[in-house]
């Protein structure tokens, strides 16, 4: 058995994600009550509202408080000498090894919320894919591309 | 700027234009069904063929296009570079330097062949800005596209001492060897695989691009079933409607084997006197009859090697094979390197082409475990299908039931397919979607490596591992399915980074 990467995201990160839950349960929650009205008007079967009001709820649970809990205690990342090392996924937990050789180029981002918390994501490209890390703290987020490109540098192009 | 300056061969204009007008011919044809046939009408003439005025304005403004692209368009070579200049109203200069030029390819079309020309599009080394990246001349005599690559070839020499001053005496015994050094290249190549009039039947008739034609068909004989005149034809045979159900089925299975014999001809002329040549580095693919394709791949831009075999070819011991190149736009990137040849003697030319990758075959099996996997899933989905067609068709829907063992074989198919081989430098995999395909990839191709797992795949142990390849501006990601889960982390450890072989890692050679 393959030991996990060793890092987790900043505590903060699982904010954020909750954050970002509670935005689309709202913004569901306000297409709901717009059903609602419309169902008042027309005098449909109160089994529609019954059912809306089940998908508000659980999408609410779901999109605020689980989905952001398994994703953070599943998202994992290693960054060593010559490797990075990725683990993430809610559903299929996914673990990617991109060599350092391979590292084409690395950025860093951060929107209006994540800076709110001081926190930034970082995505590392390959001539073929990308991949990124969400949440990290900005100064951590920094640090980690500046060694990535660092150990990257060494890279010889092979395509 | 005291170069000269070129255009292009002045058949460009109307290559330009039958191009567009080939875009043009289908919302044409449409139009035409639509309008045309709407009989007698009491308005002007200019609202009743206002279709065809339009097509006749459009067809005059692509004629015109297609000159003032022509005649707006000049290249030469200044300063080591290619240098384009184009446009009407917006002159579009690219400046292409030689040493980003990977390869040229040349298209010989129609239109080209009467007057020995060629159209020349240029391939540079991939930036990530897509098809930008490269540029095309349309028509251009053989001596111009020969002296584009003669100036290219120059350049390159001359990059290689130029910046040293120390090795100025070098220079310019360089120089004086120069014209030697062209004419070893005009020896002929040695042909590494070409088709034999057989092999090339075979492959028309097997081709996998029948599918494709197929459903296009499809669509043309739903549309054509309008225009048949079946009030005239059964008028007074209402009662005998079965015998036109008939006619019509004999229509459709006609459709289908002209269709067939089409994508027959048409395979068989697109890769007439298929050729794979090797020069020095490149490797230079020549096919067709009436229009000549000429591609140019450089051996070190090949990121993997791909040997596919559709069922009926895999048969009779037939295959093809695809290499995945990291220059090129679109399909571009994935090249047919043999169409098609025999199993066992395409193992030979290729070893010839690539001496450091090992093609014998995967032998490592993926074992019980995964098996489930293979068609617990799709059996599921295809229920659902299955249990609304049984309900709505009641006694006769229950025939759907034929696709679950279908389905379950398939899967079975797939799970026996697959296989794989970890060796010091290079993998191999084997799977299969229809076609087999056994994929040799070297360590050095590989990008980055993936593991995926869901929550039943965790249970059992089991996981699904990808090797991501570039292939032009995207990626080719074979994976091997449901694969014991400490296998699929030997991939990733054989993967990883080991101190103890640090040199064969860090500076891995060509």
């Amino acid at each position: 058995m393959r030991r996990q990467p060793s890092n987790q995201l900043s505590k903060k990160g699982l904010t954020v994600w909750r954050l970002y839950g509670t935005i689309q349960s709202v913004i569901i929650l306000a297409i709901a009550v717009g059903l609602g009205f419309l169902s008042y008007l027309f005098d449909w079967s109160n089994w529609i509202m019954f059912a809306v009001a089940v998908v508000v709820l659980v999408n609410a649970y779901l999109s605020i408080y689980l989905f952001p809990k398994i994703r953070w205690q599943r998202w994992r990342y290693e960054v060593r000498e010559a490797e990075i090392e990725l683990q993430h996924g809610l559903f299929i937990v996914n673990r990617t090894l991109i060599p350092m050789v391979r590292v084409q180029h690395v950025d860093t981002a951060e929107g209006p919320i994540l800076r709110k918390y001081g926190l930034a994501s970082i995505t590392i490209s390959t001539a073929a894919t990308n991949h990124s890390i969400p949440a990290l703290v900005t100064e951590e987020a920094d640090e980690l591309r500046n060694r990535i490109s660092t150990f990257a540098r060494v890279a010889k192009d092979d395509v | 700027m005291s170069e000269p300056r070129y255009k292009l061969h002045w058949i460009s204009a109307v290559v330009e234009t039958a191009k567009a007008l080939k875009e043009l011919i289908g919302p044409f044809v449409i139009l035409v069904f639509v309008n045309g046939f709407k009989g007698e009408s009491t308005a002007p003439w200019y609202i009743q063929y206002w279709s065809l005025i339009l097509f006749g304005v459009l067809l005059v403004f692509t004629l015109v296009s297609g000159i003032v692209k022509w005649r707006r368009f000049d290249y030469w070579f200044e300063d080591q570079e290619l240098r384009i200049v184009s446009g009407l109203f917006v002159r579009k200069k690219r400046y292409i330097p030689f040493e980003r030029i990977q390869s040229l390819d040349y298209t010989e079309g129609i239109f080209h062949r009467p007057f020995q020309l060629v159209k020349v599009k240029i391939e540079t080394a991939g930036s990530s800005s897509g098809k930008d990246a490269e540029a095309e001349l349309t028509a251009i005599t053989k001596d111009a596209a020969q002296q584009i690559e003669k100036e290219i070839k120059q350049s390159k020499k001359m990059k290689v001492l130029g910046p040293e001053p120390a090795l100025f005496d070098q220079i310019e015994w360089q120089l004086i060897r120069e014209p030697e050094e062209v004419q070893i290249v005009q020896q002929p190549a040695p042909v590494i695989f070409s088709m034999t009039t057989s092999d090339l039947l075979m492959l028309a008739t097997t081709s996998g691009g029948i599918g494709v034609i197929l459903s296009g068909a499809i669509v043309f004989l739903s549309q054509i079933e309008e225009l048949i005149p079946y009030d005239w034809l059964f008028g007074e045979l209402k009662s005998f409607i079965r015998i036109g159900i008939f006619v019509v089925a004999i229509l459709v299975v006609l459709g289908f084997l002209i269709v067939w014999l089409l994508s027959v001809a048409m395979t068989f002329l697109a890769n007439y006197d298929f050729k794979v040549i090797r020069e020095k580095d490149n490797l230079v693919i020549t096919r067709g009859l009436l229009e000549k394709k000429r591609v140019t791949v450089p051996l070190k831009r090949v990121q993997n090697i791909t040997i596919t075999e559709n069922p009926i070819r895999q048969l009779f011991g037939y295959g093809a094979v695809i290499i995945n190149s990291a220059g090129g736009v679109g399909e571009g990137s994935r090249i047919k390197l043999f169409p098609l040849a025999k199993r066992n003697s395409m193992i030979e030319p290729l070893q010839e082409l690539f001496p450091n990758m090992d093609f014998s075959e995967p032998t490592k099996k993926i074992g019980g475990r995964g098996k489930r996997f293979y068609y617990r899933f799709k059996l599921l989905v295809t229920l659902l299908p299955i249990a609304i067609v049984s309900y709505n068709f009641f006694p006769y829907g229950l025939l759907m039931l034929l696709l679950l063992p279908l389905v379950g074989l398939h899967g079975i198919w797939q799970y026996k397919t697959a296989a794989y081989t970890i060796l010091t430098k290079q993998l191999t995999m084997r799977f299969r979607t229809i076609s087999r395909q056994t994929v040799f990839t070297e360590k050095n191709r590989i990008q980055s490596m993936e593991l995926d797992q869901n929550y039943f795949h965790r249970r059992k142990k089991v996981a699904t591992l990808m090797v991501n390849v570039k292939s032009g501006m995207t990626l080719d990601a074979p994976a091997i399915r449901h694969m014991p889960q400490e296998d699929a982390e030997k991939f990733l450890s054989w993967y990883e980074f080991h101190p103890e072989s640090t040199e064969s890692q860090i500076e891995p050679d060509n």
